[in-house]
Order: C-alpha cells, then sequence, then structure tokens
C-alpha cells in the first residue's frame, strides 16, 4: 500500500532532480524513467514548473554575437546543402517517429539490464538473442548502452550520460567484426534513445566476438564508409552468435 | 544578431517554439532573440567560464531546433521547457567535469539574494510572486539551500560540504523544503 510517506520519497526523487542536487548516475536513472514513463515525465514538468520560475531572480546575460553565428554554422544553415541519400534517411523524422514505439519497448527491457553487468547476454532456449554493450570512453565513464536485438534485427542505443559531441558533428555508431574493418550501423542522436536497424548483410558478417565504436563525423555520417572522425567510445560485444547459431 | 531583453509572453514564446519545431528559421531567430539573455544567465550563474557558458547555450538552442516538437505546451510553458533544457545541459557537464563550482557560487551569492532590485521586481511573473512568497514561508537554511542548489546544480554532497553541515543534514533541510513548497504553492 502506498502510504503518503512512500510517495513523497517518490515525489521527492523528481523534485530533486529537478532542482539539481543528484549525481550523475542518480540524474540519468531519472532521465530514463522520464523518457519511459508519462507518469515520471509529468512528475518532472510539475516540478520543472514550481521551481523554473526562480530564474527570474537571476540577471540575464547577452551572449556574444558569435554564439548565433555559431549555432548556424552547427545547424549548417550557411553551408549549401547537401543531401547525401543516407542524410536523408536518418534526419527525417518520419522513420523515427515509426521507431519510437518499439524503442520504448525495447528500452524497458535495456533499462532492466543496464544497472547490472556491464555485458549481459541472454540465453532463451539456447539462443542468444539480445546483447547488451556499454560503449564508454577510455576513462571508463559509460556514454551509451546498446542492445542488439537480432531477432527483432536492430539496435538501441540510449544514451547513459550526456556525452559532449562538438556541435554539428555526427555521431555514428560501428560494428568492428573481430579481425575485420568497422561496418556502419548508423548515424544517431547521441542524447536520444535511438533504434537502428541491422540489416542481413550486417549481421552475415558479425563474427564470434564484436566490438562496438562511436565515431564523430560530418552531418550525416562519415563520406567514406570508414570511420574519419575520432572513435570517442568503444564497448564489447561478447557471445555474438554466428548467424547459423543464432536462428 | 542583436539580442533584446524584452519581458517575455508565454503565448507568444509558445507560438514561437511551436513554429520553430516545424521548421521555421525566422521564428527561430526569434526565439533565440528572446529567450537567449535568461537562458545564458541560468548558464553563466552554474558554469564558472562565460566561454563554457556559452557552449551549453549554443548546446542548448541546437537541440531545441532538432528536437522542438518535444515540447508539450499542455505541460509546460516555453521558457520554463527552455530553461529546463538549458539548466539539464548545464548540470549534465557540471558533472562530467567535475567542476568545483563552489567558489564560483560563493563570489555570485548576491545574485540569489531575497532581495532583488527594483526594476527587476517589475518585470517579473505572477508565478515568480506566487513562488517567492513560499519561499519566504520556509527557514532561512531551507529557502537558502534550496536556491543554492536551484543556481549552482551542486550535487547534495557539495552544498552540505559547502554548507559545512552533514550530508543527511543537507538533504533533510532540501528535502522538507520541497515539500513544504509544494504544499504552499498547491494551496
Amino acid at each position: 500500500m502506498n502510504t503518503s510517506h512512500d510517495e513523497d520519497q517518490n515525489e521527492l526523487r523528481y523534485a530533486e532532480y529537478v532542482l539539481g542536487v543528484l549525481d550523475a548516475d542518480a540524474r540519468a536513472s531519472i532521465a530514463h524513467e522520464v523518457a519511459l514513463s508519462e507518469e515520471a515525465a509529468t512528475a518532472v514538468a510539475l516540478w520543472q514548473g514550481r521551481l523554473t520560475p526562480l530564474v527570474e531572480a537571476l540577471p540575464e546575460v547577452t551572449p556574444s554575437e558569435d554564439v548565433w553565428t555559431r549555432i548556424r554554422h552547427a545547424l549548417s544553415w550557411d553551408a549549401p546543402r547537401r543531401t547525401p541519400r543516407p542524410v536523408s534517411f536518418w534526419s527525417s523524422a518520419r522513420p523515427w517517429r515509426w521507431l519510437s514505439a518499439a524503442a520504448s519497448l525495447v528500452a524497458v527491457f535495456c533499462i532492466a539490464m543496464l544497472w547490472r553487468a556491464p555485458v549481459r547476454v541472454s540465453h532463451e532456449a539456447g539462443h542468444v538473442a539480445v546483447m547488451v554493450s556499454s560503449i564508454r570512453q577510455d576513462n571508463g565513464i559509460t556514454d551509451w548502452t546498446a542492445t542488439m536485438d537480432l531477432d527483432r534485427k536492430q539496435i538501441v542505443v540510449v544514451p547513459a550520460t550526456a556525452t559532449s559531441v562538438p556541435t554539428g558533428r555526427s555521431t555514428q555508431l560501428w560494428l568492428i567484426p573481430a579481425g575485420g574493418a568497422p561496418i556502419s550501423v548508423g548515424v544517431f542522436a547521441p542524447d536520444t534513445t535511438a533504434v537502428l536497424p541491422l540489416s542481413a548483410q550486417l549481421l552475415a558478417r558479425v563474427g564470434p566476438t564484436a566490438a562496438l565504436a562511436v565515431s564523430v563525423e560530418p552531418p550525416g555520417g562519415s563520406p567514406t564508409g570508414q570511420p574519419t572522425g575520432p572513435v570517442i567510445a568503444k564497448g564489447a560485444l561478447s557471445g555474438v552468435p554466428s548467424p547459423a547459431v543464432a536462428g | 544578431m542583436s539580442v533584446t531583453t524584452v519581458v517575455p509572453d508565454h503565448g507568444e514564446l509558445n507560438r514561437l517554439l511551436a513554429q520553430t519545431a516545424e521548421g521555421d528559421r525566422a521564428a527561430f531567430a526569434e526565439l533565440y532573440r528572446r529567450t537567449s539573455p535568461r537562458l545564458l544567465g541560468v548558464c553563466a550563474r552554474m558554469l564558472a567560464d562565460r566561454r563554457e557558458a556559452e557552449e551549453v547555450l549554443q548546446e542548448a538552442y541546437v537541440t531545441v531546433w532538432q528536437r522542438g516538437k518535444a515540447f508539450d505546451a499542455s505541460r509546460a510553458s516555453a521558457m520554463t521547457w527552455l530553461v529546463a533544457l538549458a539548466r539539464n545541459k548545464a548540470i549534465d557537464r557540471l558533472r562530467q567535469h567535475h567542476h568545483a563550482t563552489a567558489d564560483v557560487a560563493c563570489a555570485l551569492d548576491a545574485i540569489a539574494d531575497d532581495d532583488p532590485t527594483p526594476p527587476l521586481r517589475a518585470e517579473r511573473s505572477e508565478e515568480y510572486r506566487r513562488l517567492e512568497k513560499c519561499m519566504e514561508e520556509l527557514e532561512a537554511r531551507q529557502r537558502g539551500s534550496i536556491q543554492e542548489a536551484f543556481f549552482s546544480g551542486m550535487t547534495y554532497s557539495a552544498l552540505a560540504e559547502r554548507a559545512k553541515v552533514p550530508l543527511g543534514t543537507m538533504k533533510s533541510w532540501i528535502r522538507r523544503g520541497l515539500l513544504q513548497l509544494r504544499a504552499c504553492l498547491e494551496t
């Protein structure tokens, strides 16, 4: 039974998130809840409404002129428009909207595992269906958790912390077969749950062990098909079955 | 682009944000003009470095352009949504770089003072006046801690260290203060 004390405790977590007193892990946990639960999103929005008027006590600070220029630049407004095919797909809102329902479902599963082992393998009836990998920086900070779902042939990438990616650059996910060249999985938004389809060709090229890597690329992704920018985080995917075993 | 500091009107900002979400560049520029001084004020208070505060501001507006559709006018005013977005980015950056913000917070303490300068007071919203009234009902240390937490983005432990009180004491001041504040705002 929920006592009013319990309700207060739960309510306070959202208030503390909005106030900004939680550490990075606790913040990430609430951010996940907000992304998945209408109830959590509403509670957070209510606290934002309650506390945000405080900012009116702060003096306003006029940004330097070049901030606007940098925003325009980051959005590639000043550059001639380039429309390579992959860009038009990834930047189009429609596939993302369509996939968001699926993303939510898989993300629930992903989060359940997020707080456990960095790599967790689910065995069902002897075959590996889902693998989770923590994609980390060299300093050990987890940037994203990727859940590879072989049955659905997709990978769900959930941000664990706010990763600072230079504005105007894209983050691209790569699957690296053992001893092989990186294969592009796709460009994804670094700060929100992303679902990327895994093509049959891609799955066919994944051996028994593979790694994931995220590189920073020009808007829309690497123009060469191989990482061109710095690799900012990597993660191991162990126990990837060969496609023949997977089925 | 020149930036003006007009008092933002909720309906107008909501409309500009909705148009921004539809890809209207002129609306986005206007939204930036009207709201960026407020957002930079918030970021500059949290991040020691002006350059870094402007970087966060830039990131925030790029996100506004890219994800403006996430704004739900039935849930929040545009200004509340924008401030929350900028604060989240600033707090995430603080956590990422493990900044020592205490000194900055000290230096800027006057800003969070309860006694606003008269010209500012006239510009304040109804919501602010209501919140201010409820804040005044809190114990001084509860009020002070909540304000400091909100403006600085510091964690419980950093706040406790700075106030030289045990962590549990700081948590209890803030938590009781928050619940009391909610009760007051709901009456």
